[in-house]
């Protein structure tokens, strides 16, 4: 399934960005206009709109923490993920492998956790006004689909074990167009809950290049258009 | 509905269609944040009033006719067809907004539902469904475009009483407000009235510049009415009377909307170079100081002073520093509002809300935001370069004992200028 | 010459400010009915050429428009 999910995303998420540069950018000036700046700090206060959401932190607070929580815990997840792919050699040398094992499931059960919790908060969150009257059944099906792959994950994080050589050489042997599954997985109690998790997981790589998860790739372009501060005078437009 | 209108406005929204809008569509995940945002929602706890609302309501439409998943699997995003209520929703929605983009300032992906409403009022206007004054009074601007040298008289005839005042204000009977004068510097494009026009005047007198009035106001309500065709006929009289008579550069009044539409975007509409310079007086009167072309009473108002930025001017045009610095010299007291600058919060008064009196309630209560903002600030002046800012300041302080005067920087400026008499002497300053 | 003239409704605008005199008018020229007069007494300057200008593109009449001082005295009959 990885085969067609990983492909089918990268080529859906490069058909969403041809459609977005297919048609012509706005003429209209639609910067939000600020002091006069270096192009540098345009671009770094570009980097912390889309990457901080200070204009958030201004004006809910309350979601701003859940929010940033979220999306931290999504970055620290997809470096966790990697260890599928390989180990971090360095920081498993230093830890040791028993100390690496304890390292990993404090940190992937507390991302499980976080995840967890600010999900259900976001689908509480939108089924209380004024979200709600909005909202559409994509919003919840997008939630609910996250919230199944978190579940699962947690699940084999914390009921079953997790025999990571294993994993990582089912991973490769994917990678590697040689699939075998080792025995260790096929003996393991979480097989049918990895299964399930790979499946959901399945499910949200083929749906994001359809839904609003596709904000992380946009929502560059379109802060870009906020901090485009147009300073010059028309008749001498850059 | 009729087959044919739908055909237009689904040609409408084939016209419109740009990247802004593929974004818009894309990646608004109706997370709501700017609830928060927007004054009207705050103040009336109306859904129709929630940004994302207003935004989604024009986005169901584009899917509709626009997108894959629109077309064919609509009960997903709730894409939705054109019809009689849709309109009427559109029109309660776009036309009560005032368009200061703060939405869009505190919005995580910059969604700028004001541009959204703008591309809901083309379909307002091609649907003939609009609030008829404003239409009245764009369409009265561009009869007066063309037919200037009929109200040319009228309007000269206006001008001689104020020269009169300017005479006597300024101690010279050499004074004059020049109209009409070829090769002049500045063409300066003011609203009618004395707080505009003879307090410029004053100020252009003693700056021994070598100026111009323009016939017409800045004001466009073709912008407001959100029909591009007549806001750009508007303005573009402007333009063309700067042509003839061969002057540098455009001043604008203090005017918030009526700056945004020259300096940025007048020539997006007309697909024609803006070939002059545009500033405001703001920035000119800045200048003058700087440059001690003009004195000023250093410290001539002791009261608590504020300053509100006009959405128009500020956050959607950037002026903040220039008005800052004018009347840091002439008030001893200057206080700022919290939040100031491009997260000011819009006064309730923008997007020519003042000329629908069917929405004269909405505005006085949606207004409480400034209300208190000026309360906790305990200034006792309030400066606004913005004709709608102060009409609305104005009723503020009538409906709710504010107990202020509000003022246009330019009145504070003329009345400050070292001369023998003060040109506006404004009573109520200790 | 302006006692000749009926006039059904008297309009005080004095003292407000560009377009409020034109939108006062126009809200107001629906209560008498049509040929009657309304009389709008102005101080803004500007609403010299906006209410011609107005009546000219909404069908209108001025009957008068006089300077008296400082205040602008229109008689507008409404046309439709």
């Amino acid at each position: 399934m990885l085969w067609v999910s990983v492909p089918f995303l990268l080529a859906g998420m490069t058909f969403r960005i041809f459609l977005w540069f297919r048609v012509p950018r706005s003429e209209m000036k639609l910067g939000i206009f600020g002091q006069k700046e270096h192009r540098t700090t345009k671009w770094l206060k570009l980097g912390k709109d889309s990457f901080l959401f200070p204009q958030v932190l201004d004006i809910d607070r309350g979601m701003w923490g859940f929010l940033i929580s979220f999306h931290l815990a999504i970055a620290v997840l997809f470096i966790g993920h990697l260890r599928l792919i390989f180990e971090f050699t360095a920081l498993a040398k230093a830890l040791g492998d028993l100390g690496m094992e304890q390292f990993a499931f404090l940190i992937g059960g507390a991302i499980g956790i976080i995840l967890l919790i600010t999900v259900f908060y976001f689908l509480i969150r939108r089924l209380t006004l004024p979200g709600k009257k909005i909202s559409a059944p994509e919003d919840y099906f997008l939630l609910i689909l996250l919230l199944l792959v978190i579940f699962t994950g947690n699940y084999m994080r914390f009921f079953g074990d997790i025999p990571i050589t294993a994993y990582r050489q089912y991973v490769n042997s994917l990678l590697s167009f040689n699939p075998y599954i080792p025995t260790a997985l096929d003996t393991s109690v979480a097989r049918w809950s990895l299964g399930i998790h790979v499946m959901f997981a399945n499910m949200l790589i083929f749906y994001l290049p359809f839904s609003k998860l596709m904000h992380f790739v946009g929502s560059f372009a379109t802060n870009r258009i906020r901090r485009e501060y147009l300073w010059v005078n028309s008749y001498k437009r850059l | 509905m009729g087959k044919q209108l739908q055909k237009t406005i689904v040609d409408i929204l084939k016209k419109t269609i740009n990247r802004q809008l593929y974004y818009y569509l894309d990646i608004c995940t109706r997370c709501s944040i700017c609830k928060n945002a927007c004054h009207q929602y705050i103040m009336t706890n109306d859904l129709i009033y929630l940004p994302a609302y207003r935004a989604e309501l024009i986005l169901r439409i584009y899917r509709k006719y626009l997108t894959r998943t629109g077309r064919f699997i609509s009960a997903l995003n709730r894409a939705r067809e054109i019809d009689e209520q849709w309109l009427d929703d559109l029109y309660k929605v776009t036309y009560s907004c005032t368009g200061c983009r703060r939405c869009m300032y505190y919005c995580p992906f910059s969604i700028d539902t004001s541009w959204l409403l703008a591309l809901g009022k083309a379909i307002l206007v091609a649907a003939d469904k609009y609030p008829p004054i404003i239409s009245e009074i764009s369409n009265a601007s561009i009869f007066k475009g063309e037919n200037m040298e009929i109200l040319k008289e009228d309007i000269i005839e206006g001008l001689k009483e104020y020269e009169k005042e300017l005479q006597e204000k300024v101690d010279d009977p050499s004074a004059t407000i020049p109209v009409d004068l070829k090769g002049a510097d500045i063409l300066y494009v003011s609203l009618p009235g004395s707080y505009s026009v003879l307090t410029a005047a004053s100020i252009f007198h003693q700056a021994r510049a070598n100026w111009t009035l323009s016939l017409y106001e800045p004001a466009n309500f073709g912008y407001f009415l959100g029909d591009t065709e007549k806001a750009a006929v508007t303005a573009k009289r402007i333009i063309d009377e700067a042509k003839r008579l061969e002057v540098k550069e455009i001043v604008i009044s203090e005017c918030g909307h009526g700056y945004r539409v020259m300096k940025w975007l007048w020539d997006t509409w007309s697909k024609e170079e803006n070939p002059f310079k545009i500033r405001c007086i703001l920035e000119v009167m800045a200048e003058y100081i700087k440059e001690e072309r003009i004195r000023l009473n250093r410290g001539q108002i002791q009261k608590a002073l504020t300053y509100h930025d006009p959405c128009q001017l500020a956050r959607n045009s950037g002026i903040y520093e220039e008005p800052r610095y004018i009347l840091r010299q002439i008030a001893t007291d200057f206080r700022e509002l919290t939040p100031n600058r491009e997260k000011n919060w819009c006064c309730g008064g923008g997007g020519g809300l003042q000329a629908e009196p069917e929405l004269e309630d909405f505005r006085l209560k949606t207004g409480e935001k400034k209300v208190e903002q000026i309360r906790n600030s305990g200034a006792k002046i309030v400066v606004a370069p913005c004709d709608n800012c102060r009409l609305q300041l104005e009723d503020l302080n009538k409906k709710y004992n504010l107990d202020i005067s509000v003022y246009s920087v330019m009145e504070l400026v003329a009345d400050a200028t070292v001369i023998s008499k003060p040109v506006f002497p404004i009573s109520n300053l200790d | 010459m302006e006692e000749d003239i009926k006039i059904d409704l008297e309009l005080d605008l004095r003292g407000l400010r560009c377009p409020l005199p034109m939108v006062r008018v126009s809200e107001n020229i629906t209560l008498v009915p049509v040929g009657g007069i309304v009389r709008a007494v102005t101080t803004d300057v500007g609403s010299l050429a906006d209410i011609t200008s107005w009546a000219n593109t909404t069908g209108n009449e001025i009957v008068k428009k006089e300077r008296v001082g400082k205040e602008i005295v229109f008689l507008i009959k409404r046309r439709r």
